[in-house]
Formats: structure tokens, C-alpha cells, sequence
């Protein structure tokens, strides 16, 4: 008899494959200091993220943007009109253009970022590749579990490696 | 059992001032002043803002109870963020940055909530000029359940 798992042999096949790429609009220095406000509320933000005079007689120069900023978010210039996962389905079959397995709902599991150092600053280019970096199963009190984790490389308009986070998500029937 | 009404104009108070890391003094087992945050729309509504993240249980308890939960839920990458925010408020953004922040999740943050992040220091190690600092994270909730737990990373110059 065979063992219950929600993994096809498409889907496993597809492991390391990459299947979204992305690339940001102009990071404005608006973007950032919304940004800030947003992550320090109800403080008020450093002003490396909003004073550019301020900024620059930091060891940064000018403004960066907090390291976990997203560029992403309110649609991308590439694809056009692409609102991101974070608007549809963060599930990575569709993209792969391989079944989806059946599932009753979905949930955050966590997330590993890792930032180079490489900061984001007003007026880069963020380029993002995604690639399904593996799926694994458990058995816990939702049942079976699908754990699929993505891996996402950021890169600036300089070719400079900006962060590569891997994120999991967990399917259940 | 649903919690209480909370007014939208309640800004609860948060945090204190924050001592810096210093190089020179660091040591494994340290702690780290904690981060607080009252879970609430006001709150979540502006991250959802930056980070184009409308999902119905993150914006309506009702929707939050029909996916099994006491009310609305906080977003799992917002508790992320803040733990930056936590490490930041340590190392002093203008002189460190962040390296690393690992987190997995073991409970929603539940509307009415207060989130509690705070983190030990595990490692120290000096690496292409920097000071690397290791630490132990976590989200703690005011009922005293832990949210979120995971790892990090923080860097000076050395």
C-alpha cells in the first residue's frame, strides 16, 4: 500500500527550478519613508530612513532603506501589472505550470532572510528570482502537512546581491 | 470568547529608551531591551499599506473567526519586520546593520494582543572587519505565549 503524501512526481521533479522573476520600480525616497513610519509607528522612525541631510553624515551616506523594505509591493514594473504573491496565490505550482495538489487552506510558517550589506537606497532597481527550493511533508494536528519553501535572490541594478530569504509555507487538507 | 472592543484612537504606550550594543562589553547570554507592540488595525493597517497585504483575516475579525481564530490576526512577515526593528533599536541603525533574521511561527497574534519581541545574545565572532553578533529571537504575546521563535544576526565594524 502506498504512503499517503501530496507530493507527485511533477512536483518533485520541479524542485530547484526557478519560476518567477520580478523587477521593482525606481525605489522612491517616498516608498522608504512611508516604510519607516509604518514599521516604528506609533514612534517616529530614525531619520536615516527620511532626513537626507541627516543621512549623509552617517556612515551610509545618504538614506537607506531599513533592510527588511520591500520593493515590490504595489505592483512591479516586470512583469507589468503584477501585483505579486502577496495579491494572489504564493503557492508556486501554477507558475511551474504542473498540478496543483488538493488543499483546504494555507498558512505562514516562517521565514530566513539573509541581507549582504548591499542597502537599498532611493532610485535602485530591485530584480528578484524566485526558485522552489523543496517541499517536505509532516503529520501534525492539521493532518498532512505540505511545507513549501521558495528561495528568493534579490539583486540591484548593479548585479550586487541585496538578500536571499527562503520562506515556507504549509498546505493541509 | 471574542476580545474586547478596542477604540481606534488608543495608542498604547511602548518601550523605553533603549541602550546601545557596545562592542567592548557584549557578552554570550546577554539580553536585549524588548520591542512592544499593541496588535490592532491601527497598527496592522499600516503595514498592510506598505506591504500591499489586505488578506481578509488581517483586516476583519470576522473573517479571523471563520478561519478558527479568536478574532483578526496579525501578519506573520510584520512580526519579521519588527523583529528588525527590535535588533536596529540594539545595534543603532546608523552605525550597525542587521545580517540575519530567522523566524518560525507557533502561534497567531491575535487583535487585542500586545506583541512582545525580545532576544539573547548565543555567538560572537569577528568576520571580514566586523563584530558579528549571534542571537536567540522571539514574539511572546501578553498571556505569555510564545508567537515566534528564531535566530539573528547583527554586525558593527570591528
Amino acid at each position: 500500500m502506498s504512503e499517503e503524501t501530496l507530493i507527485s512526481p511533477e512536483m518533485a521533479a520541479a524542485v530547484g527550478r526557478e519560476y518567477e522573476w520580478s523587477t521593482s520600480y525606481p525605489i522612491d525616497a517616498s516608498d522608504i519613508r512611508r516604510w519607516a513610519v509604518a514599521m516604528y509607528y506609533p514612534e517616529q522612525p530614525p531619520k536615516l530612513y527620511w532626513d537626507e541631510a541627516y543621512a549623509k553624515t552617517t556612515r551610509w551616506g545618504g538614506i537607506v532603506a531599513p533592510e527588511e523594505f520591500n520593493p515590490f509591493a504595489w505592483m512591479r514594473a516586470e512583469p507589468p501589472g503584477n501585483m505579486g504573491p502577496e495579491a494572489s496565490r504564493p503557492w508556486p505550482e501554477l507558475n511551474l505550470g504542473i498540478p496543483c495538489p488538493d488543499f483546504k487552506a494555507n498558512i505562514f510558517a516562517g521565514l530566513v532572510v539573509n541581507h549582504t550589506g548591499v542597502r537599498m537606497r532611493p532610485g535602485d532597481v530591485i530584480k528578484s528570482a524566485v526558485n522552489l527550493a523543496g517541499y517536505h511533508e509532516k503529520k501534525g494536528r492539521l493532518g498532512l502537512m505540505l511545507f513549501t519553501t521558495r528561495e528568493d535572490r534579490w539583486t540591484n541594478q548593479k548585479g550586487e546581491l541585496v538578500r536571499v530569504s527562503r520562506s515556507d509555507l504549509i498546505r493541509y487538507l | 470568547m471574542t476580545n474586547p472592543y478596542v477604540p481606534s484612537v488608543y495608542i498604547p504606550p511602548t518601550g523605553v529608551v533603549v541602550p546601545k550594543l557596545d562592542p567592548k562589553t557584549v557578552k554570550v547570554g546577554d539580553e536585549i531591551p524588548k520591542l512592544n507592540r499593541y496588535g490592532d488595525y491601527q497598527l496592522w493597517n499600516r503595514y498592510a499599506a506598505v506591504n500591499y497585504e489586505f488578506a481578509g483575516h488581517h483586516m476583519d475579525d470576522s473573517v479571523g473567526h471563520h478561519e478558527g481564530f479568536e478574532a483578526a490576526i496579525g501578519m506573520g512577515p510584520f512580526i519579521h519586520a519588527l523583529l528588525h526593528v527590535l535588533l536596529r533599536e540594539w545595534v543603532g541603525e546608523e552605525r550597525g546593520r542587521v545580517v540575519k533574521v530567522g523566524m518560525q511561527s507557533r502561534r497567531p497574534w491575535i487583535r487585542g494582543r500586545t506583541l512582545s519581541e525580545g532576544g539573547k545574545v548565543t555567538a560572537l565572532r569577528e568576520e571580514n572587519g566586523e563584530l558579528i553578533v549571534s542571537l536567540e529571537v522571539w514574539g511572546d504575546n501578553d498571556k505569555g505565549e510564545r508567537l515566534v521563535i528564531g535566530e539573528a544576526e547583527v554586525a558593527l565594524p570591528a
